[in-house]
């Protein structure tokens, strides 16, 4: 067997070489050539879209109540990108008043004409930029085009067509969308096809429950899901159907729904999801009765809070620490469970969410003096306690630390002296000093611990 | 005998140099053509309505920290600035022996919790769990030094709620959009995407203010700007065109994101490995195609992290030793797969690729230089048909390496200055000779230290953002 080298030899292999060498070289030549004509090029581009952006905007009123005639920018391709491209950006941000006068421009001028007849007759990436444009115009003509085009064999034209409806944002372009997903019909992932339905839907969620009752269990879940987004009073007791759906992914979707539209005998629907086997239901079922924010429901976010699962504690201790006023009730049922983790949950809220602060702070000036300390004392033996220490050491208002000096007094915990003794230690102030030292002579006087509460 | 060793060990040389470069070309066009579709498909993608969808699922952004005071603030509020609407950024303290935590209490106001915690995934034992009251979305986590960044992000997937993880390292800055554009794929594509990858950049040279990319430069070492165009070939030619057939074997640990329940169901990222994000990618690879599930592990080239590349010879030479340490021990666990049917294109084209033109290169090609300088001082070879083919060789790959700047400037143009994207074609030159040679010796020495039993991940001397901000 000879070497490939020898192989090559016999080809006059030098010349061969130094060809390849030359091609590579006119290849790198090529390249720097290109890219630094490409830079050229481009700036120029730029630089003339900037120049003919300008003087279109200076015409701008002009151009949209038609005073200047649309052939005098229609035909140029580059005026005609920015006129639309100007139009549908307003068009997104735009009041009803100034909304009517660009849709009229879009009309008048014939831009949307043109954008139906690409959707129709386009191919490729035309078509495709012409479905996302059409949807940005809002227009309820342009339905029809994107319905056909929810049709095209090609995933990213139906994907187009798809995000074309959802940007029309009309009930009606939600129609032809959920024609197609209860025939089964329509392939395209769940994320793009949720939020179409999601925009089209807002205004009529009825619209989308008539669906979701006659669809298949295989996209119920789906559509379930963009309800529970969008669902409003209007629907009523017809969400209690769903509340009791076989489907988990149904049901859970329903208990948000029950949150938003808030009917008559949600509250009912919602205590039976609490005790739901699923965990993402029970879940829901939670943060829908957090939303409701009815006193009533406490003892349910109560037994949230000894849920199984922590999201469901979690999400409970949240819902829970927003009532204010009913601290002391919430406390007593939480106690009654003997459910530490439940307690210490609770409690970790409070402290997060700045509740058990403000409970503090207004122990001063407290009427119910006395069970507020309580409070305080329960939530210092469910782990506050590093939270009260530092509220003694650095609170700026005096009559805060004292009142917090004597619930730390009260608690009598003795395994709390170390840390004062190195608080009074390093206090700054005298004040300081003499508060700490005083909650520190009381614990070692009193050395068994107080009932709590 | 020596004669025809030589003569074989050429021909080898010959025949490996013209197939790696033959297979870059392939992906280069590849990626190219990709790069293309894709900022097609962007220009029609509404980010803002995936930005306000309150259907768009959670991420949950794992940041694991050892030792990172300099830069873990930053860090973390540029995380926590991230255009993304449902984020959760949980920060893994591996028992740092420095400032880290203290920081991030100091500066979060971070409040320890007696949060449920669950080790699905064993991991070392979590200390405390820390919330911020300042921002619900921060979670902190302090656990005892797991002598390995897979144990932290182990930890992270345990305490995570969302539906994807993301793992970022703490020396990164992402842009403020990253997030949201590496979970498009996962979003929209009707493909089945399990997880996804962002290109990742070289920070140096930047300008770096409040854990923000304020200005975009190139760093002004030669060191750093080669590896600026190694990470260019790396992700806009090499992953890039792998994605395009389904065969991404690497999603950068620094930047890239997971379906969590895959995750858990292969057992989290191995501890006792160097290479943990080949192998994680490895083993989803390797349990979809077990399953028969239908999948795609994707590339997403806008996204960006950029992040702290080694400045001086040591910490580079370091850091590509434990890379190619990491390499090997994941080839070497999961050497069942190679030509296995079983794992289809993965077992036949993407493994064998990884075996012989990444994990062998540096034997091949350091026995190749030598055996072809042997060849022409003994009369085997021409001394000009040898000059000849080094040249050859090297226009070759300097026409790719020229190829990704290209990728770089018709695509995404973050180096916008001209005088960069000059300076960026002119180190193309330098890019085959000597860095490569660099590189190989380094990968060779990484080899050898797998094989004598070293596994450790060696240390990398960092700079950080806020000193950087002063000195450039």
């Amino acid at each position: 067997m000879r070497s490939i080298f020898s192989w090559i030899w016999r080809l006059d292999p030098e010349n061969h070489v130094i060809l390849a060498i030359l091609d590579f070289a006119i290849a790198v030549g090529s390249l720097l050539g290109f890219i630094f004509i490409r830079r050229a090029s481009r700036r120029r581009y730029f630089r003339r879209r900037d120049e003919r952006t300008l003087a279109i905007r200076k015409r701008w009123d002009a151009i949209v109540s038609g005073n200047v005639p649309p052939e005098a920018w229609r035909f140029d391709s580059l005026d005609r990108d920015i006129v639309e491209a100007i139009l549908l950006d307003r068009l997104d941000l735009a009041p009803s008043g100034e909304a009517e006068r660009l849709m009229h421009c879009l009309r008048s001028s014939g831009l949307l004409d043109i954008r139906i007849y690409e959707a129709g007759h386009c191919s490729g990436w035309q078509r495709r930029r012409a479905l996302v444009c059409l949807g940005r115009m809002h227009a309820a003509e342009a339905i029809p085009a994107l319905a056909e085009a929810l049709g095209d064999p090609d995933a990213k034209v139906r994907l187009a067509a798809l995000r074309g409806l959802g940007s029309v944002g009309l009930p009606e372009a939600s129609a032809p969308i959920l024609e197609r997903v209860v025939l089964g019909d329509l392939q395209v992932p769940a994320a793009p096809l949720q939020n179409a339905l999601l925009n089209c839907c807002r205004l009529r969620p009825s619209l989308l429950l008539s669906y979701v009752l006659r669809a298949e269990d295989s996209v119920r879940p789906l559509l379930a899901r963009v309800l529970g987004e969008v669902a409003s009073q209007e629907l009523g007791e017809d969400l209690l159907l769903l509340a009791s759906d076989p489907l988990a992914d149904v049901r859970a979707s329903a208990a948000r729904a029950l949150g938003e539209a808030a009917p008559a005998l949600g509250l009912s629907a919602l205590a039976n999801l609490v005790h739901d086997e699923e965990w993402f239901v029970r879940l829901r079922a939670i943060a829908a009765l957090g939303r409701l924010h009815d006193a009533q429901s406490i003892p349910l976010m109560v037994e949230g809070l000894c849920d199984s699962n922590r999201h469901v504690r979690l999400r409970s201790a949240a819902a829970l620490a927003r009532f204010d006023a009913q601290l002391e009730e919430i406390f007593g049922l939480v106690r009654q469970k003997h459910d530490r983790y439940a307690m210490q949950a609770l409690v970790a809220e409070l402290e997060r969410s700045g509740a058990l602060l403000h409970l503090v702070e207004s122990l001063p000036n407290d009427a119910s003096y006395q069970s507020t300390e309580c409070l305080l004392l329960t939530a210092f033996r469910a782990g506050a306690e590093r939270f009260l220490v530092d509220i003694l050491a650095h609170h700026v208002d005096l009559h805060v630390r004292i009142a917090v000096a004597r619930v730390l007094a009260r608690s009598g915990e003795i395994r709390l002296i170390p840390t004062l003794e190195q608080l009074a230690a390093s206090a700054p102030s005298w004040r300081g000093q003499c508060v700490t030292r005083w909650v520190l002579q009381q614990l070692r006087e009193s050395p068994v611990p107080q009932p709590m509460g | 005998m020596i004669f025809r060793f030589i003569e074989i060990s050429n021909d080898t040389l010959f025949a490996y140099y013209l197939l790696s470069n033959l297979i870059y070309v392939v992906l280069l066009i590849a990626a190219v053509w990709t790069s293309t579709v894709h900022q097609r498909h962007l220009a029609g993608m509404p980010m803002t309505r995936l930005m306000s969808s309150p259907l768009t699922p959670p991420v949950a952004l794992l940041v694991p920290a050892r030792n990172e005071e300099k830069s873990i603030v930053e860090s973390v509020h540029s995380l926590l600035e991230l255009d993304y609407p449902g984020l959760e950024v949980i920060v893994i303290n591996d028992g740092s022996t420095d400032r880290t935590l203290e920081e991030l209490i100091e500066e979060f106001h971070l409040l320890e919790t007696d949060l449920f915690y669950v080790p699905e995934i064993p991991t070392q034992i979590m200390r405390r769990i820390y919330v911020s009251p300042d921002d619900g979305r921060l979670l902190v986590l302090d656990k005892e030094w797991g002598h390995s960044k897979a144990d932290c992000i182990n930890a992270g997937v345990n305490a995570a709620s969302s539906p994807y993880i993301c793992v970022v390292d703490a020396d990164a800055v992402l842009e403020k959009d990253a997030l949201l554009r590496i979970m498009i794929p996962s979003l929209t594509e009707v493909h089945h995407v399990v997880a996804s990858g962002g290109i990742v950049r070289v920070v140096n040279g930047s300008v770096v203010a409040g854990g923000q990319l304020r200005e975009i430069r190139l760093p002004h070492r030669p060191l750093e700007i080669l590896q600026v165009i190694e990470y260019l070939r790396a992700f806009l030619v090499g992953r890039e065109g792998w994605a395009q057939f389904n065969l991404l074997m690497i999603i950068s640990g620094a930047f890239g994101v997971f379906r969590r329940d895959l995750v858990k169901q292969v057992g989290g990222y191995r501890t006792d490995t160097v290479g943990e994000d080949i192998d994680l990618v490895t083993r989803l690879h390797r349990l979809l195609q077990e399953t028969n599930q239908p999948y795609h592990i994707n590339f997403v080239p806008d996204p960006v992290c950029w992040t702290e590349a080694p400045s001086d010879l040591r910490s580079l030479g370091r850091q590509r030793a434990r890379w190619q340490k990491g390499l090997f021990d994941v080839l070497w666990r999961n050497r069942d797969m190679l030509f296995n049917p079983r794992y289809g294109r993965i077992g036949w084209l993407a493994l064998p690729y990884l075996w012989i033109f990444e994990l062998l290169a540096p034997v091949i090609e350091l026995l190749g230089y030598t055996t072809l300088i042997a060849a022409a001082l003994l009369g085997v070879l021409s001394r000009h048909f040898f000059l000849d083919f080094l040249l050859f060789g090297y226009a070759f790959a300097t026409v790719i390496s020229i190829g990704s700047v290209l990728q770089e400037e018709i695509t995404y143009r973050r180096y916008n200055d001209w005088r960069d994207v000059t300076t960026l074609i002119l180190f193309c030159f330098l890019d085959h000779f000597p860095y490569r040679q660099l590189q190989m010796f380094w990968r060779f020495w990484g080899l050898w230290q797998y094989l004598r039993g070293d596994w450790g991940w060696g240390q990398l001397q960092r700079v950080g953002f806020q000193s950087r901000d002063k000195t450039e």
